[in-house]
């Protein structure tokens, strides 16, 4: 089989031509680094992505902070992930890093804030 | 009237990096001007990851990315003022500026830098055809709404143009509940990076239309819908191709311009290719002491490169400022063949610097060729060359000549 | 039901200019507007022209009332803080037949009493302005511009203050008579009743003169679009350069510089069905930027800010249909009604002229009593980017909101947008903060300040999210919360 990807790992972009069978890459080109061939490797078994978004702050200088996820997970369960974060609110200060959802969904990936907002 | 050796108008990336790496070099008498409540530019709604990979080796959100630079920044005891607006910069870089705290103040600088940023293009600009219904949101209005409001401006959505906050925009209101329902691009090629057509519409089944635009807007009151059509190449909409789309919300995400309104009120000279400054390896602008960088001087594709060249111009603005002058730059550059702009467009062929460029159109197999006369200082070759990357290309000074202007083309 | 004394149905600047003017009697009069705010419609969509009444036929109440509104502006403008230039206008030839047109106008302009107007060469023109198009010239030094938002508005708010009162969004549907003879007006805010109903409609005057009992009238949308320009081409422009007139006595396009230094190009001018449809074609536009290239050198791509649409109500004979005078009627067969039909160009300049022949015609019908108190003199909201430096300090220095830009490209402070905001029409639509100060009218067209001025309409009157409008009906801006339930 052989497909195109564009590696999203980093702003290069690369446009990896790959050649596999089944989950076994058997050859890639045009990746300007290794990581654009882990990259298909992975995309065949299991896509994944990391996601930002946004919750609820009380009593903050802003409506909401904004939050990250620490490492990517499986591209299907993305907005069931959206749901766990629409659940949270903080009370103001928040602090970049500070974890606000442990290990989300049993998917080995954190929600941290990613801004600081002072109480108002 | 006040006196400061530096006045950096803006604390964006550019003014926040710019500010940091000119007390590093000995200058010590630093003013930052910020129209904003807080530090941070457009960073602080930019809220998605993929912000300093170049730079710190991580994928970090824009407010994560702002911040290390705002800690430095009060670490090194770095003077700034927020919620002040510069009203006026003179060609003998007197700042005008006003603020609530302060009043109207006015300083005299021994050096400005100008790092104000860009803003989007707006329907006004393309004239787009149509009514003028509530609904129509330029990307990085309906980003701050969203990010930093907490307010939805639809649910039913079109997005014109395939700049990457229009993208990025596409999944964020996704993944906020509303139904993107295609993008539409009038060149034959996306002018948002590939990794975001990738990660923000192909993830989410998100259609990229390529070759079309809106040819008429709907709707009185509320947006009811846009009609869409393909184009020739040279733009045209083509008759019989029309396609009405219902919708409650036009997001445009059509380019963006340096925002240079101070630039022009201190007599400095723009490049109408970059439609920022014309200027030279030191960053330095055609009235001496005022210099630019970031996206007020072009539009970059990455804020790593923008830190990048706000660094350069601090080392310019700080050689300036503590011996009395720069070399002079009298050796021009011309973006040639292929090139869609450069930067710096002057230099002196006596230090190293690098060029910052864009290719005019999307082009596999090629090489980037800088000259200086019959000599070639510099060939890159390129798998492929996208507009919507911005290409670096640091250049040795052991390869250059002062005698010749340079060109850099595309073969 | 409530009762008044008039009511005027229409809150454009004739209707707004008639209100003012019967606030100088004791009388209780209000404005019934359908929509938004008193210049959504053909008041805020044209030129912002003073005329100086050379073009139209001798005799005629549009002559007589653009040379009148045209003779007293300058004290209107002091009067009411009108922004107002009078620049003066360049009708510019090009062939043998503009000349002999151009000639016939400057007959024209002198039996309707139109002061100065003389035909000019080249030479001249260029010390007038270099950039106008055309080989020779009418100079008609009388012409002037004004910003037709800030003049509608500021009738209207010295009528409010003189005791009219103003209510917005509210449409009549239809009209009834008391046994007293007095009219009930149906809207689609409840019943008003009233001695006096004045017909001040525009697009709407033909169809509201038959709900008062005088059928028969056709009002024909004539529509024109423009261009607005940056202020970057607005650096060349000194003076309304309009071509030579047509066969039929109207302009083409022509390229006008703005009160506030903007350039209009246009109106191109057809037909229409509905006149408030103000969408704009792309076949219009690609007329404008070749016709407009004539009158203006500087009619650049580069330049375009934005586009708009107006309708004028041209009131036409119907078996002719040729177009006819302005229309002022106070008929014996149906009294109580002062009927104005066909308000086109130049009704901005005869807004007051007309108002004051509507009041002639009430007070050959009943004794007024001057109203004592009346007090002709508005002030706008003071403009920080119009101030010295040494005054801009002291507005900050007094006022801290002053010290906050809030519009960077028309330099517009917190403090006009909050005056704007609790304005005396009680409009709260973003477009109406927007006409009043400037903000978002500049070349980022509120890319910066439209985050800023919703986020104020919300806290100064405490509205919902889903409450913000930007102009008329429901043209809402959000759809709510993302995050639900937080305050936004």
């Amino acid at each position: 089989m052989k497909r195109t990807f564009t590696c999203i790992v980093c702003p290069n972009g690369c446009e990896i031509d790959a050649e596999y069978e089944g989950a076994n890459v058997l050859s890639v080109t045009g990746n300007l680094c290794p990581k654009g061939k882990a990259y298909v490797t992975q995309e065949l078994v299991d896509p994944r992505r990391t996601i930002a978004s946004s919750i609820r702050v009380e009593g903050g200088t802003l409506p909401l902070t904004s939050v990250r996820l620490t490492s990517a997970i499986p591209k299907d369960r993305i907005f069931d992930v959206m749901k766990e974060i629409n659940a949270q609110s903080v009370a103001a200060p928040t602090h970049i890093g500070d974890v606000v959802i442990r290990d989300v969904l049993g998917l080995g990936s954190d929600v941290i804030i990613t801004k600081n907002v002072d109480r108002a | 009237m006040t006196h400061r050796q530096a006045v950096i108008v803006g604390g964006g990336p550019a003014g926040l990096a710019a500010a940091l790496r000119l007390k590093e070099k000995g200058v010590s008498d630093i003013l930052i001007l910020e129209r904003e409540k807080l530090l941070g530019g457009i960073l602080r709604q930019c809220i998605h990851d993929g912000f300093g990979l170049t730079r710190f080796g991580e994928s970090l959100s824009g407010p994560e990315y702002a911040q290390r630079f705002i800690d430095r920044v009060e670490e090194a005891g770095i003077e700034s003022i927020t919620d002040c607006t510069v009203l006026d910069v003179s060609a003998d870089k007197v700042v005008t500026a006003v603020s609530r705290a302060h009043g109207l103040m006015q300083i005299q600088a021994d050096a400005v830098l100008l790092t104000m940023g860009c803003r989007e293009r707006t329907r006004g600009a393309l004239a787009t055809p149509g009514t003028r219904p509530a609904g129509i949101y330029t990307a990085g209005v309906a980003q701050n709404y969203i990010n930093l409001q907490n307010i939805m401006v639809g649910k039913e959505i079109v997005i014109l143009g395939s700049g990457d906050i229009g993208l990025i925009m596409a999944r964020r209101m996704t993944l906020e509940g509303a139904h993107v329902k295609g993008v539409y691009e009038v060149q034959p090629y996306p002018s948002g990076l590939p990794r975001n057509i990738e990660q923000c519409l192909n993830d989410y089944g998100i259609p990229l239309h390529l070759s079309h635009t809106v040819v008429d807007i709907r709707g009185r009151e509320r947006l009811t819908s846009v009609v869409v059509a393909q184009c020739d190449e040279r733009f045209r909409p083509i008759p019989g191709t029309e396609e009405e789309i219902p919708c409650d919300t036009l997001i445009l995400s059509v380019g963006l311009i340096p925002e240079n309104e101070l630039s022009l009120a201190a007599t400095v000279a723009l490049d109408p290719r970059t439609r920022g400054a014309f200027v030279d390896e030191h960053c330095q602008t055609s009235v001496p002491g005022i210099f630019a960088a970031g996206n007020v001087l072009h539009v970059h594709d990455l804020v790593d490169f923008v830190s990048l060249e706000a660094e350069a111009l601090a080392a310019g603005a700080a050689e300036y400022l503590l011996t009395g002058s720069l070399p002079a730059c009298p050796l021009e550059v011309k973006a040639g063949q292929g090139i869609g702009h450069v930067i710096p467009q002057h230099i002196s062929g006596t230090r190293d610097f690098t060029l910052s460029l864009r290719v005019r159109q999307p082009m596999n197999s090629v090489s980037i060729v800088v000259r200086q006369g019959t000599q070639e200082v510099l060939r890159k070759k390129m798998r492929k060359a996208l507009p919507a990357e911005m290409v670096q290309l640091p250049v040795k000074v052991a390869r250059l000549t002062t005698t010749a202007d340079m060109e850099v083309y595309v073969e | 039901m409530q009762d008044y004394d008039v009511i005027i149905i229409g809150g454009g600047a004739v209707g707004s200019a008639v209100a003012r003017e019967l606030t100088r009697y004791r009388l209780s009069v209000a404005v019934l507007e359908k929509e938004s705010d008193v210049c959504t419609q053909t008041s805020g969509r044209n030129t912002g022209m003073l005329h100086a009444g050379f073009l139209y036929k001798p005799g005629s109440l549009k002559a007589q009332c653009a040379v009148e509104g045209n003779a007293e502006f300058d004290q209107v403008a002091k009067e009411l803080d009108v922004p107002f230039k009078r620049t003066g206008k360049l009708i510019v030839g090009f062939s043998d037949e503009d000349r002999a047109r151009l000639e016939y106008f400057i007959e024209r302009g002198r039996q309707n009493g139109v002061p100065g107007m003389a035909l000019i060469d080249r030479q001249r023109m260029d010390e007038i302005d270099p950039s106008a198009g055309g080989n020779f010239a009418i100079h008609c030094p009388s012409s002037g511009i004004l910003d037709p938002f800030i003049y509608t508005i500021a009738l209207a708010e010295n009528a409010v203050k003189n005791g009219a009162r103003y209510h917005l969004y509210t449409e009549v549907t239809g009209a009834d008579r008391l046994d007293d003879g007095r009219h009930v007006l149906h809207t689609s805010r409840g019943d008003f009743a009233c001695r006096w109903v004045v017909n001040s409609a525009g697009l709407n005057s033909a169809k509201v003169s038959d709900m008062l009992g005088i059928p028969g009238y056709v009002i024909q949308p004539v529509k024109g679009e423009y261009f607005v320009l940056d202020k970057k081409a607005g650096a060349f422009a000194k003076i309304p350069v309009y071509p030579a007139p047509t066969a039929k006595f109207t302009f083409d396009t022509h390229a006008t510089p703005t009160v506030d230094g903007n350039v209009l190009v246009g109106p191109n001018s057809f037909n229409v069905e509905d006149g408030e449809d103000y969408s704009v074609r792309q076949s219009g536009m690609d007329g404008l930027q070749e016709s407009g290239a004539r009158m203006f050198k500087h009619m650049k791509r580069e330049y375009y800010i934005r586009t708009f649409a107006g309708a004028r109500p041209k009131h036409i004979d119907p078996a002719t249909g040729e177009i006819q005078d302005f229309l002022i009627e106070c008929r014996d067969d149906v009294p109580g009604v002062v009927n104005l039909v066909g308000i086109e160009s130049p009704g901005l300049t005869s807004a007051l002229p007309i108002a004051r022949r509507v009041v002639g015609m009430i007070r050959e019908r009943e004794a007024l009593v001057p109203n004592p108190g009346f007090d002709p003199v508005r002030h706008g909201i003071v403009r920080f980017h119009e101030a010295s430096r040494e005054e801009q300090a002291r507005l900050v220095r007094e006022n801290a909101d002053y010290g906050e830009i809030v519009c960077r490209c028309e330099t517009v402070t917190r403090a006009e947008i909050i005056a704007a905001i609790h304005n005396p029409l009680g409009v709260c639509t973003v477009n109406g903060i927007k006409v009043r100060t400037r903000a978002s009218m500049g070349r980022c067209q509120g890319g910066y300040c439209e985050t800023r001025i919703t986020a104020m309409i919300r806290e100064e009157l405490d509205k919902a999210v889903t409450d913000v409008r930007l102009t008329n009906g429901n043209s809402y801006m959000f759809t709510g919360y993302v995050k639900g339930g937080g305050q936004a």
